[in-house]
């Protein structure tokens, strides 16, 4: 890793996404019907930009995987599965707030595009599973073979969406049914949170690559939002139902607690490794 | 097999050059054949589906059940079939059997033929048997037509045994064998189940055509079979 490139882009990113979060929070204007909730959206659209992302670039890289068998592809595979895990579960639990507040429910059981987003989630978790219980020899292999297979069923499911309907609100980028200054902070914190997004995988594929030359493949599961999801519990007890502040500060809390609980966790598994590293070279 | 494998290197034996097919069809026999004699499997198999069918009878009421049928049947099925396909590789791994597949000169893609064919073949006669006893337990009755029933029973079968068999070739490479084939199975499988279930339902009810849902099913189908037989070979010798 380079060093002062990492520190200098991880400054620009915290200046990109308080400028983002800034941009959303006071300086966009105010939705008609929902009011401050709807602000909800400069976090959970970018989330699942960022998802998307990664899901793809894990696609690519697995397929890369078993094409050359270059450990570096692996590492980038599990890099961002994981890091593609913690922004969909970001989604997952900022949509659920954003939803009781707009449909006065937190989940609708058949609606596609929430099940889409619920069963990539579940895939990607089945697949650190699978990297973290599969025998050494063997991993690469079978999670790369199991990442092709998840992500075969993106398009399938995203196919469906169109037969069945859907509560969702339908994309709105480009149409005139998006105020243009929205649209334009919106874009802000998508790049905003891409960047975010690549700070992070490209931490953690360094700690990857640490992890594969000293022989101790840890993957371990994205549980770093286990925490914040106390956030939705939490505020059905303290907030009565009808205060649109409350559920946008649920949102922003849960989607950051998110972040930095997987970051403290990143931070945690970087000291172990440094750790252990320390004592192999000790050893030897 | 081997013996077969000497066969084809001892240079005085004649070359025995078998098409794909044929070399399912032996593993198809071979297996049904076991499995004809021993009945490990399809014992187990038919006891857990009978179980699950009269536990589902005591938890939802009849008259309840009705909207929720595709729903409990397909549960029934799902979980059954996910009990025989941990066993049908399961029996691969005693004395090696699966290590000599691999050092055998014939293709792993007609291994995989051979196991889904023969794990088909076994739970569609599952699928007939307990037919039946949803009949029975929850007075059901179609009122659309029953050769559809028939056609999403076959899409959808064969949609969980080409994914199930593969998955569970992938599985027995992991620490927590049984545990670990319904982790990777369920979510992969889940847009054939809604579209099994939404279609049952339909049929189930004479209310609208299931023809969308079929169309999808066999696209799921044709989709998952060829990603199965193209990735087979690299899962069966990960190492």
């Amino acid at each position: 890793m380079k060093p002062k490139l990492f520190f200098a882009f991880a400054a620009f990113c915290c200046l990109f996404l308080a400028f983002g979060t800034y941009q959303g929070l006071v300086i966009a204007p105010t939705e008609e019907t929902m009011g401050n909730v709807q602000r909800i959206f400069y976090v959970h659209v970018p989330a699942a930009t960022v998802a998307f992302t990664l899901f793809f670039v894990n696609f690519v890289a697995s397929i890369f995987y078993l094409w050359k068998r270059s450990p570096k592809a692996d590492a980038l595979a599990a890099t961002a599965a994981e890091v593609g895990v913690v922004f969909s579960t970001v989604v997952l639990i900022t949509g659920p707030i954003w939803a009781r507040y707009a449909w006065g429910t937190w989940w609708s059981t058949w609606d596609m595009r929430l099940n889409t987003m619920l069963m990539l989630w579940l895939l990607y978790v089945s697949y650190l599973i699978l990297r973290r219980s599969s025998t050494t020899g063997s991993t690469s292999v079978l999670a790369s073979s199991l990442a092709i297979f998840a992500f075969l069923d993106v398009p399938i499911v995203y196919m469906a969406n169109r037969w069945f309907r859907t509560h969702h609100p339908a994309p709105m980028i480009g149409t005139s049914n998006l105020d243009h200054r929205m649209q334009n902070i919106l874009f802000i914190n998508m790049l905003a949170f891409l960047c975010f997004g690549a700070l992070i995988a490209w931490f953690r594929y360094e700690m990857e690559r640490t992890s594969q030359k000293i022989n101790a493949a840890h993957v371990q599961r994205a549980a770093g939002g286990a925490g914040a999801m106390l956030a939705v519990p939490a505020m059905w007890l303290a907030t009565g139902h009808t205060n649109p502040a409350a559920y946008l500060w649920g949102g922003y809390l849960a989607a950051w607690g998110i972040y930095v609980s997987y970051l403290l966790f990143l931070m945690a598994k970087l000291g172990r490794l440094r750790k252990e590293a320390a004592e192999l070279n000790a050893g030897s | 097999m081997s013996t077969a494998t000497t066969k084809s290197v001892r240079p005085d034996a004649p070359r025995v050059s078998m098409s794909i097919t044929r070399l399912a069809w032996i593993n198809v026999s071979k297996d049904l054949r076991l499995e004809w004699r021993s009945r490990d499997v399809f014992n187990s198999m038919m006891f857990f589906a009978l179980v699950v069918v009269v536990v589902f009878s005591f938890a939802f009421e009849r008259e309840a059940s009705r909207p929720v049928m595709g729903g409990l049947i397909w549960v029934a099925f799902l979980f059954s079939t996910t009990m025989a396909l941990n066993q049908s590789w399961s029996r691969e791994l005693r004395n090696g059997v699966l290590d000599a597949y691999r050092v055998s000169p014939s293709p792993a893609e007609a291994l995989f033929l051979g196991k889904c064919l023969g794990n088909f073949i076994l739970i569609m006669l599952l699928e007939c048997l307990m037919a039946p006893l949803f009949v029975v337990f929850y007075n059901l009755s179609s009122i659309g037509p029953l050769w559809q029933l028939a056609l999403i029973a076959v899409l959808g079968t064969w949609a969980l045994v080409v994914n199930g068999t593969f998955f569970a070739a992938m599985s027995i490479r992991t620490r927590n064998r049984e545990l670990m084939l319904p982790l990777l199975l369920l979510p992969i499988s889940v847009p054939a189940v809604i579209s099994m279930v939404t279609a049952t339902a339909e049929v189930l009810a004479g209310e609208g055509s299931p023809g969308v849902q079929l169309k999808f099913l066999a696209g799921f189908c044709v989709i998952f079979t060829t990603a199965c037989f193209l990735l087979f070979e690299t899962v069966l010798n990960a190492e």
